[in-house]
């Protein structure tokens, strides 16, 4: 039996060994030898390998009381440093997903709650500002009030903690006046929480310690002291010193309150007096006054370009009407520019204008441009010679009738048309005292014949006083004579187209003193002497009659040697 | 205002979560949902007239101890063993643990809990064992975070221990 044993223990070990050289013949891989030999050659690798074995070796070995947990513990507490330290990432991985949403829950919703009580105040106010965050907190799903703080500053440090380094104790808490943490108790416990993780998972680096930890736009930043860490929770980026002034104020607690932090025992009362340093960190900066600047700089800048745009302009346009004017002035009958010229906006003139020129101000009515008060004129009067001056001159003083047409050429009136006679009458002395006309030609007048109210005027209006027997006339009579000789063709067409007898009486008068018929005789002579005259420049004989009158059968008094005339209806036509 | 920090320990599934979400929140669950890190909640309480926040750090449970880091424990001023009544093996992880707290902790009050009383069919711990850990000078309380025994006495015997420790 016992030989049996023995041999089946030996066949065993044998079948062992044999197996093992197998293994190692043909069983083991090339890789596995490599792996083999790199575990006896470096230490590392095999303390490695061990360490997993390690546990449960350790373990057994409690259990049967041959190690005591009290020899194990630096052993134990030294490797499990090592290990983390030489992964930390791992047992980061696996811990921070869960715990690093739960603070943020915890944090966020905290800050939600603060944020919360101060939309009351804040939603009060309405713009269209106000109406765009109302519509990005719809859109994130954000809150009013964190869309409106995050919209509003820059950064925003909404709570200062001061937090009991090993315990996590909150110690004072400053928020600011706009908000309220009221779970700051576990915010402070949880931060605490994260940061034993994190020095847990990379114990090797003093420069491992927490320092900023970040939800989204959110924050937190912590400052550690020997005894109490400092936590802000900021939302965007507070300026680069702020991290002075977080060293700053947890260096002031610490000397002021180094005793109470170090015998800390949850009392937080003493850290009261720490609220002045809390406060001071504190900070906010307003987002619209460094944002604005610019943007109002820019407008202004645009504004000021716009100004001197629109002034040169309208200097520019302001200069070419007023050359426009000026030219148009110049160019007006009328008018004559000696000097002309603008500044600010006001035109000063000189020079002579026509009476009978347009008015200046009719002119610059033509010149939307120009405002009525700019002009200061001194202008002089003076007589055009210009044709549209020369006829407007002679339109206004002779006040020709319809049918009536004037043209001046070459400083001469020309005249046609029909005219009634009488407008006629005196025509040419009328032309004659027009300033500027030189001559006139009224060959192309025709005369209106109408009823015998002119001619009748025409021919009686006219004397003729001679020397003692004498029938001549001199050259001033000769003018009288002619218009004489024209008012009586007048009559002689007027009983033509009228089928009219009217006739002149050619008048002589004498008087009774003396030798009455011999005055009779010399009075005839007279008269019948003027009427040779009238009938040698072209008057028909028909329509003269002499006739002597004695002045004593009058009742005005006449001069005894002049011949008047009167015109009479001699008979009618028989036919 | 005195604030002191308390850390859970005890082996995973004893109820550490469970206790204090019944002392805190007046909840429980059947549904088991282990924690992984650290879970933090905050009660106050009234102590001989002394109002106390007490900051409670629920471990997350681990049998293999040396996973169990002492970090969390740091500026604990007081700490809660749990173990659980229907499992032995449990009592043994909490007289680890406690060795590791009782350093890191400078030696501050704790108390040992063994959870689950209302389960009596399948309890495990026999009463010697409470004497023996009572003989060293524990405090052990039997516990129910599910039907609510023996929870706020628990807490609050600790936070007195913790305010006077002698
Ligand atoms: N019957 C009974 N069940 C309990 C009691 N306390 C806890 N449980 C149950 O035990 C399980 C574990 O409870 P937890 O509170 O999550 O245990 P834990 O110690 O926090 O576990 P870890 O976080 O994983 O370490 C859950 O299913 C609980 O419902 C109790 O007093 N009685
Ligand atoms: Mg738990």
């Amino acid at each position: 039996m016992e030989k049996e044993t023995h041999q089946n223990i030996e066949s065993i070990i044998e079948a062992g060994k044999m197996n093992e050289l197998r293994k190692l013949l043909i069983g083991l891989s090339h890789e596995e030898l490599e792996r083999l030999q790199k575990l006896l050659n470096d230490p590392h690798e095999f303390s490695n390998e061990i360490s997993s074995l390690l546990p449960y070796a350790i373990r057994k070995m409690v259990e049967r009381g041959e190690i005591s947990v009290d020899s194990l513990l630096p052993f134990v507490e030294e490797s499990m440093h090592k290990s983390i330290q030489k992964n930390p990432q791992k047992l980061a991985d696996i811990l921070f997903p869960v715990m690093g949403p739960a603070i943020r829950k915890a944090v966020s919703e905290d800050l939600k709650r603060m944020i919360a009580s101060i939309n009351a105040s804040l939603e009060s106010g309405f713009s269209f500002r106000s109406l765009k965050w109302r519509l990005q907190a719809f859109t994130s799903r954000r809150s009013y009030a964190e869309i409106v703080m995050a919209n509003s500053y820059l950064y925003h440090i909404s709570n200062v903690f001061l937090i009991h380094k090993d315990s996590g104790i909150l110690l004072h808490e400053a928020s600011a006046p706009e908000s309220k943490a009221l779970e700051a108790d576990l915010i402070a416990s949880m931060l605490t929480a994260i940061r034993d993780f994190v020095q847990d998972s990379f114990s090797n680096a003093e420069k491992g310690t927490l320092d900023e930890i970040q939800f989204g736009s959110l924050k937190i930043l912590i400052e550690q002291g020997p005894y109490a860490v400092l936590a802000v929770v900021a939302e965007g980026q507070p300026p680069a010193d702020y991290r002075v002034t977080l060293m700053e104020t947890i260096e002031a607690i610490h000397f002021n309150l180094g005793l109470e932090l170090e015998k800390f025992d949850g009392d937080t009362e003493y850290f009261k007096l720490a609220d002045k340093f809390l406060q001071q960190c504190l900070i906010k900066q307003k987002k619209e006054k460094k944002q604005k600047a610019p943007y109002q700089l820019i407008f202004l800048l645009l504004l000021l370009i716009a100004g001197v745009g629109y002034f040169v302009l309208i200097n520019y346009e302001n200069k070419a009407n007023f050359k426009r004017f000026i030219t148009e002035l110049e160019a007006t009958p009328g008018y004559h520019i000696s000097s002309s010229r603008m500044s600010f906006n006001k035109i000063y003139l000189k020079g002579l204008v026509d009476p009978l020129a347009e008015p200046v101000e009719e002119i610059m009515k033509r010149f939307q441009k120009i405002e009525p008060g700019t002009l200061q004129a001194s202008f002089e009067g003076y007589l055009s010679t210009e044709p549209e001056i020369l006829q407007r001159r002679a339109g206004l003083l002779l006040s020709p009738p319809e049918g009536v047409e004037m043209k001046i050429e070459n400083n001469r009136l020309i005249i046609s048309g029909t005219a009634a006679a009488d407008w006629e009458q005196n025509l040419e002395l009328k032309i004659a005292a027009i300033a500027g006309i030189t001559g006139f030609d009224i060959s192309g007048l025709n005369k209106k014949i109408t009823d015998l109210q002119w001619i009748i005027p025409s021919i009686e209006r006219h004397r003729f006083l001679f020397d003692i027997n004498v029938v001549k006339l001199d050259s001033l009579q000769q003018i009288q004579f002619d218009s004489l000789v024209q008012a009586a063709v007048f009559l002689d067409a007027y009983n033509q187209l009228y089928s009219r007898n009217m006739a002149i009486y050619v008048r002589s008068y004498t008087n009774r003193n003396g030798n009455v018929a011999a005055n009779e005789r010399v009075a005839t002579a007279r008269a019948e002497g003027f009427i040779t005259l009238l009938e040698n420049a072209g008057v028909k004989k028909a329509l003269l009659k002499s006739q002597v009158l004695f002045a004593e059968d009058l009742r005005e008094t006449v001069s005894l040697r002049t011949v008047h005339f009167s015109v009479f209806d001699n008979k009618p036509i028989s036919r | 205002m005195i604030k002191k920090k308390i850390a859970m320990l005890g082996a995973f599934a004893v109820g550490k979560t469970s206790l204090v979400q019944q002392y805190v929140h007046s909840i429980f669950s059947d549904k088991y949902q282990t924690t992984i890190g650290v879970k933090i909640d905050q009660k106050q309480i009234t102590v001989a007239d002394q109002d106390i926040t007490l900051m409670l750090w629920d471990l997350y449970g681990d049998d293999d101890f040396m996973k169990m880091k002492p970090t969390y424990l740091i500026g604990a001023s007081g700490y809660i063993l749990v173990a659980d009544g229907t499992r032995s093996e449990t009592i043994e992880v909490a007289l680890q643990l406690q060795e590791m707290a009782a350093a890191t902790t400078n030696n501050a009050p704790f108390l040992l809990i063994i959870n689950k009383s209302d389960l009596s069919e399948t309890w495990e711990i026999a009463p010697e064992t409470i004497l023996r850990m009572q003989q060293k000078g524990w405090i052990v309380l039997l516990t129910s975070a599910k039907k609510n025994l023996m929870v706020e006495e628990a807490f609050q015997k600790l936070a007195s221990l913790m305010l006077n420790p002698y």
